[in-house]
């Protein structure tokens, strides 16, 4: 699985099928400061991530 | 992909979820989703009486997020009230790489929605830019933006006519609030109620999103094809409320409820407190005249602090 970061790196992890909770988790996001989308829609943190899938994430909490 | 696990379900109805709400364990679909946050909004501002007919709201519009969500769902609600109209506010700092978009982007939202607009710029308010206010003092930005930002709004507010003067707080604002003021020992302000003002000397502020998760909100807005990544303020980095933030979302996610719990503890603060905090006495400041509680303003103890 691939992990579009908000900085717009990416990171591929080889893990298998996960929850995105405990895939953010196991990189030190918290869930509630980041919203997921794959294919271009959104999913809570309680789906789970094939080994195949692509994952973007945005950052919510701006500062301003 | 074929195969792949089956997604969380709307707990109304059997769309695929797009928000889960920690606290009640509830998931909801793209349509429940923006109906629940709708609904949510106006059942604040009815609890609350923050809108009544015939109110002029001023709508304080930086072009963030919070802001550009809060115009939208006003708009959407204004049929529930008589006689109720909108205007923007927005304030133009004067920060390099930062205000001009999200500038642009108020500007393009209140063209899509046709509501009046208002700007203001510290420039032409104060003669001088927040970067230039700020050269060598960038750790108190906020604290000097603040001010400066008050002030300018409550301008653009009354050039306005408006009779309230809405932002766009929400819930992890108002609960990061409660938390910096009691890490200050600040219990006057931790009790102050910027919405109502029985004397009529100022604009009452409401905030309809004070209920609605910041995360929410991010999700409202992708929701109705509203989001626009901007960039962050420069000077954020100095702000107490950053670490303040970034505390309270952890405590959240671990004990889902901390916000709200947050928030309910600030008004039965505000209820138990309600007569036996001596109400300071309203005066005018010795310079611009201007309501405040000491001799003078914020805004004048300010400049005379800066030499301006």
């Amino acid at each position: 699985m691939k992990l579009l970061l908000p900085d717009r790196s990416a990171r591929v992890l080889d893990m298998p099928p996960s929850t995105l909770e405990a895939i953010l988790l196991g990189e030190g996001i918290n869930p509630l400061e980041v919203i997921a989308s794959r294919d271009g829609i959104l999913i809570t943190e309680d789906t789970v991530i094939g080994t195949g899938d692509e994952i973007r994430l945005l950052r919510i909490a701006h500062g301003g | 992909m074929d195969g792949r696990p089956e997604v969380p379900r709307c707990s109304l109805c059997t769309g695929p979820a797009v928000l889960f709400q920690r606290q009640s364990g509830r998931h909801l679909c793209s349509a429940h989703a923006i109906a629940d946050i709708c609904d949510r909004v106006a059942e604040t501002i009815r609890e609350e009486s923050m809108i009544v007919p015939g109110d002029r709201v001023a709508v304080a519009l930086s072009g963030g997020k919070d802001s550009t969500a809060l115009l939208m769902l006003l708009h959407r609600l204004l049929p529930l009230w008589d006689g109720v109209s909108l205007v923007a506010i927005t304030i133009d700092e004067g920060i390099a790489g930062y205000r001009d978009e999200t500038v642009r982007s108020a500007e393009l939202l209140v063209n899509s929605l046709g509501v009046e607009h208002h700007r203001i710029a510290f420039e032409d308010l104060f003669g001088a830019t927040l970067d230039e206010y700020l050269k060598g003092r960038e750790k108190e930005a906020c604290s000097i933006c603040g001010v400066l930002r008050k002030k300018a709004l409550i301008v653009g507010a009354e050039r306005a006519g408006a009779t309230k003067l809405a932002t766009g707080h929400n819930l992890d604002d108002e609960a990061q609030s409660v938390l910096m003021n009691v890490f200050r020992g600040d219990l006057s302000r931790l009790v102050r109620n910027s919405g109502s003002d029985s004397s009529g000397r100022f604009i009452p502020r409401i905030k309809p999103l004070m209920k609605i998760a910041e995360k929410e909100i991010a999700t409202w807005l992708l929701l109705n094809n509203a989001w626009t990544d901007l960039p962050e303020c420069p000077y954020s980095r100095y702000a107490l409320r950053r670490e303040v933030r970034s505390i309270l979302s952890t405590l959240e996610y671990r004990h889902p409820g901390t916000m709200l719990h947050l928030l309910e503890s600030k008004k039965t603060i505000e209820m138990r407190c309600a007569g036996a905090l001596a109400p300071e006495p309203i005066r005018h400041c010795r310079l611009c005249g201007d309501p405040c509680s000491g001799e003078l303003c914020q805004l004048c103890q300010l400049k005379k602090t800066l030499g301006r």
